[in-house]
């Protein structure tokens, strides 16, 4: 017999709700670091650490990761990203929702969805790069924050993400 | 009044870590519980079938707005103790058209990409290596890109300041967009994909009043421009808003790079005699000429007398300037001050002042 009073499993958090908490852990974060939520700036940081590990006197003499010094990873924004990883950890399993896949439309290819999400992943990490931060540290924190820059920011990312949609359309298809 | 870690310049100590890795946590914890540990969740926005990426981020922002502008108001946090990023079209416009595309192909963005990470998701391991491989790129493309960097750099900007509308009514008006769009958005889910669960739900209806009757108070709460002439007013009687000129001569001195000192002389006056490092700008052209310098760095206002430098900082504070100083005694006490010489002062100097004027004097007088 199934117990009724069990959340359905993978029943998602009501989203008003959730984002009524993210808002929350936003100003937290706002009243106790002074700074908002971020997590490109943590894997840009592991980037740089990564290339030294290959490489330490490239990394030095590059103008963008060699001001971070020898040690990338003392950031405070490294340390949230360990955090993010955690904390979905945590609610992912406590919701039953933890499933190893790729997740793709049926009638998409695997091949095709590695390419793509790996392509995607280049493109987010180098824009995070130019903009100072995505759509954490850029359009949410900026965004609560009422800058000019941040609001510009947000509008660019759902103008490029809607006119690229139709290309990206397929991976979803069943 | 709440100092954090950024105001206190320990944004590097272990205590700023370990409290980052504690908001990761939840930051973590509650972008899984919302669903954004799946990419055909995230991406649904897109095609306007699953817009949680709206309800949710546009919750957030409103949440954490609001929460910020009653507790600023009340004091217990101040702008000068947030981590405030500039603004810079260039960098913005292109990093956010380039970013976008990112997102829809990739079907994540960095944060959620972790959340989906750990919820097993192969695909978000695929993109987290690709960010991590397009972070390097950007390390190499540096050079090429860094002209982006500084296009169209207003430096610390408020789009309530863009827009010049007060920011009580701003942030009613935001509080207004977001509600709105959380209904289209349920409206939108429901013709496209039959759901839409929340449209027309009393949970909706009274979330919705909720948030416009908080934005609404606020406007009630601080008037206008209250805020911007109260904190004006302050400044003036703690005498914040001067400089003297024996400090603005040391600054110069060392070479200062975040200092811009705008001379509001008529520039034949200009020409003849300024000090050294000084910009002629006239008065209408100063907020144009000083928006890169807006709320960065300090800017130093001087004329003859101080007049005109204090009517001018106040009509920048008014519209959002917070850095803004004026030169004690204006260009004669800084000459009276600073570089006249010892021998022909009425009271005595110490050595130690007296070197000092030789140096300012060697600098500020060099031809």
């Amino acid at each position: 017999m199934e117990r009724t009073q069990r959340p359905r499993r993978g029943a998602y958090m009501n989203p008003y709700v959730a984002g009524i908490m993210l808002g929350v852990t936003l100003l937290g974060s706002f009243l106790t670091l002074g700074a908002g939520l971020g997590a490109s700036g943590g894997i840009a940081r592991a980037a740089a650490y990564l290339e030294r590990l290959a490489d330490p006197a490239r990394v030095e003499a590059s103008a963008y990761f060699g001001a971070w010094g020898p040690r990338p990873l003392r950031y405070y924004l490294v340390f949230m990203l360990g955090g993010v990883f955690l904390g979905g950890a945590l609610s992912a399993f406590t919701a039953r929702r933890f499933s190893l896949r790729l997740e793709r439309g049926r009638a998409c290819s695997v091949s095709r969805r590695v390419l793509s999400a790996f392509a995607g992943g280049v493109l987010a990490g180098w824009a995070s790069r130019l903009a100072s931060g995505c759509t954490s540290g850029q359009a949410l924190t900026g965004g609560a924050l009422l800058l000019t820059g941040s609001m510009v920011f947000m509008v660019c990312v759902f103008a490029g993400g809607y006119a690229a949609a139709r290309i990206a359309r397929g991976q979803w298809d069943d | 009044m709440i100092e954090t870690c950024f105001e206190a310049g320990l944004l590097d100590s272990t205590r700023a870590f370990a409290l980052a890795a504690l908001i990761g946590v939840f930051f973590g914890f509650f972008l899984e519980a919302a669903g954004f540990g799946s990419s055909r969740r995230l991406s649904g926005i897109f095609y306007f079938r699953d817009m949680a990426v709206i309800k949710v981020i546009f919750t957030a922002l409103i949440t954490a707005m609001l929460g910020l502008a009653y507790l600023e108001a009340f004091g217990w946090v101040r702008t000068e103790g947030l981590h405030l990023l500039p603004t810079v079209y260039g960098a913005q416009v292109v990093g956010g058209l380039v970013f976008g595309v990112g997102f829809v192909l990739g079907g994540w963005c960095p944060g959620t990409a972790a959340a989906g990470c750990v919820s097993g998701k192969l695909d978000a391991l695929v993109f987290l290596a690709g960010a991590l491989a397009g972070s390097m790129l950007f390390n190499e493309t540096y050079e090429t890109v860094a002209p982006l960097l500084s296009t169209g750099d207003r430096g610390v900007r408020f789009v309530y300041d863009s827009l010049g509308v007060p920011k009580s009514i701003f942030i009613f008006a935001f509080t207004t967009v977001a509600v709105l769009s959380f209904w289209t958005a349920e409206y939108l889910e429901r013709r496209v994909a039959g759901r839409g669960r929340y449209l027309f739900s009393p949970f909706l209806t009274i979330f919705s009043l909720c948030l416009l009757l908080v934005a609404w108070a606020f406007s009630l709460a601080l008037p206008p421009t209250a805020g911007t002439e109260a904190s004006l007013l302050a400044a003036i009687e703690e005498g914040e808003d001067h400089i003297e000129p024996e400090e603005l001569a040391d600054r110069l001195l060392a070479g200062e790079a975040e200092l811009f000192l705008a001379d509001l002389r008529p520039a034949d006056e200009y020409r003849l005699f300024r000090i050294r490092g000084a910009e002629n700008i006239e008065l209408q052209r100063l907020p144009a000429i000083l928006a890169p310098w807006k709320n960065r760095g300090t800017i130093v206002l001087y004329s003859n007398g101080m007049t005109h430098p204090a009517q001018a900082r106040d009509a920048l504070s008014r519209i959002g300037y917070r850095n803004v100083h004026i030169l004690t005694d204006g260009l004669g006490g800084f000459i009276a001050r600073c570089l006249k010489p010892a021998s022909l002062r009425e009271e005595p100097v110490s050595p130690g002042t007296a070197a000092k004027i030789s140096a300012w004097r060697s600098y500020f007088l060099a031809r």
